[in-house]
């Protein structure tokens, strides 16, 4: 099934009333328009973003899954092209574990942190688990929002019994921000 | 209270000898364009456009690369994958060039990216397609934290589409789901170029000729590969809007052709009313 765009049909309406009233001038005036100065803007889709830098993990107990202090996102000033558009935030961790404290010993893998649908201002929050081979939604703003926000996002790191070194146990991850 | 002035001087003096409590990097932020590119051009013509990044005020200096890659989405739209120019047959990335590739952007410096796409005289007709990538570089002097943690960098990327004429844009809907409080538009791009797909689903009673409740879908991108299916979400209108009972549900797509694309389809709605009545006082 194939529907007409409704705009021609607007159209082809507005000209048909047209016409049926051309019989009843009346007087108007029109601008002068050759002293005006026309000024336009060129607005560019746009979004100002704000996201943490680090995430701690306090591990008191490798056999069970930890939780970390919740984070904030924010992104406002967001300007879209259409009403339709969303801005999408998402996360991939630059390496496929953790980089541990001492070469070669057991460590996290990124696949063991994960993050919940958190309650989003203007967004919808997608639980999802990190992968180094893609980025896994985090939240989708709304269509038209002019900012979304959390500071209810939480990041868990899973159980790993086998971890044998304390230290730093570190991993890059990347908040990607798309216009596309 | 002789005791106490000295204890009082002794905490001061420890309080003056205390190391500083160690700084919690700042969180990153900077503003910047999100436009996707899209140009139509004859073969062997030249365009170019900017991309512009503005690091806020309160923040260090940061380092920022810039690359052109390959990207695309899995089909329900969770999942996107990037990966080197040249990757995807419809790739427009050996066409792009870029300047600057790497630049340090000081505390609420634009960073303005030249991006120049240089047509081949002989080129397919269709859309081709590719990402420009620009990535906050981690600080290699910036100490590990102590402990279990995850430190974060940023990245933004902007589609860009190039459309030699003649382009074809057609679209099918596969399929129309209602699952929990979301719907589902499954579709497939039948033509030689992506399409930016956007519409709403309209939903009748039985005999009704006026949609009861109306909901926007939000835009898609969907591509011709790796897969010419995407899925347009929209979260269903309030369960006192539309509750549980059996609907025409027509989806509208406008899909940037001259005409929509349309389907309809009779479902059984079932919603969590308990929940919906427990949460109106």
């Amino acid at each position: 099934m194939k529907v007409g765009a409704p705009t021609r049909y607007l159209a082809g309406l507005l000209a048909l009333t047209m016409s049926s009233t051309a019989g009843a001038q009346t007087t108007v005036t029109l601008p002068d328009t050759s002293q005006t100065t026309t000024m336009s803007a060129n607005v560019s889709e746009q979004a100002r973003v704000t996201v943490p830098a680090t995430v701690t993990f306090s591990v008191t107990n490798i056999g069970v899954s930890t939780a970390a202090t919740a984070a904030s996102v924010t992104a406002d000033q967001i300007v879209t092209s259409s009403a339709a558009k969303q801005l999408r935030i998402s996360l991939q961790a630059n390496a496929a574990s953790f980089t541990p404290p001492v070469a070669g010993s057991v460590t996290w893998s990124a696949a063991d942190v994960s993050w919940n649908a958190a309650t989003w201002t203007n967004a919808t929050g997608t639980a999802a688990t990190l992968s180094n081979s893609s980025y896994n939604t985090v939240a989708t703003c709304q269509a038209d929002a002019t900012s979304c926000s959390t500071t209810g996002l939480v990041f868990t790191l899973g159980a790993k019994p086998t971890v044998q070194r304390s230290g730093a146990h570190t991993l890059v991850v990347t908040w990607k921000f798309e216009g596309i | 209270m002789g005791l106490l002035i000295a204890s009082l001087l002794q905490l001061a003096a420890l309080t003056a000898q205390a190391p500083p409590p160690p700084e919690t990097p700042r969180p990153l932020s900077f503003q910047a364009t999100l436009d996707a590119i899209r140009i139509t051009v004859r073969p062997g013509q030249v365009a170019t456009r900017q991309f512009r990044l503005t690091l806020d005020r309160d923040q260090q200096a940061t380092q920022f690369k810039a690359r052109v890659e390959d990207w695309w989405r899995s089909v329900d739209g969770k999942q996107s994958f990037y990966a080197e120019a040249g990757t995807l047959r419809r790739s427009c990335g050996q066409w792009v060039s870029i300047n600057p590739v790497e630049s340090s952007v000081k505390p609420g410096e634009t960073l303005t990216i030249r991006i120049t796409v240089t047509m081949p005289v002989e080129v397919q007709a269709g859309g081709f397609w590719c990402a420009l990538t620009v990535d906050e570089v981690p600080d290699p002097l910036e100490a590990a934290g102590e402990g279990v943690g995850v430190r974060f960098v940023a990245s933004v990327s902007t589609g860009i589409f190039v459309y030699v004429e003649p382009v074809q844009r057609e679209a099918a809907i596969l399929a129309i789901r209602l699952d929990g409080d979301e719907a589902r538009i499954q579709v497939r791009n039948d033509g030689n170029a992506p399409l930016a797909i956007e519409g709403r689903i309209e939903f009748f009673a039985p005999e009704m000729t006026t949609p009861l409740a109306t909901t926007e879908l939000g835009r898609r991108t969907v591509l011709t590969e790796p897969s010419r299916e995407g899925m347009l979400t929209a979260k269903l209108p309030s369960a006192r809007v539309l509750p549980s009972g059996r609907y025409r549900v027509r989806a509208v797509l406008d899909f940037g052709a001259d005409h929509y694309v349309g389907a309809e389809r009779e479902l059984e709605l079932v919603r969590e009313e308990v929940q919906e009545r427990a949460a109106v006082p």
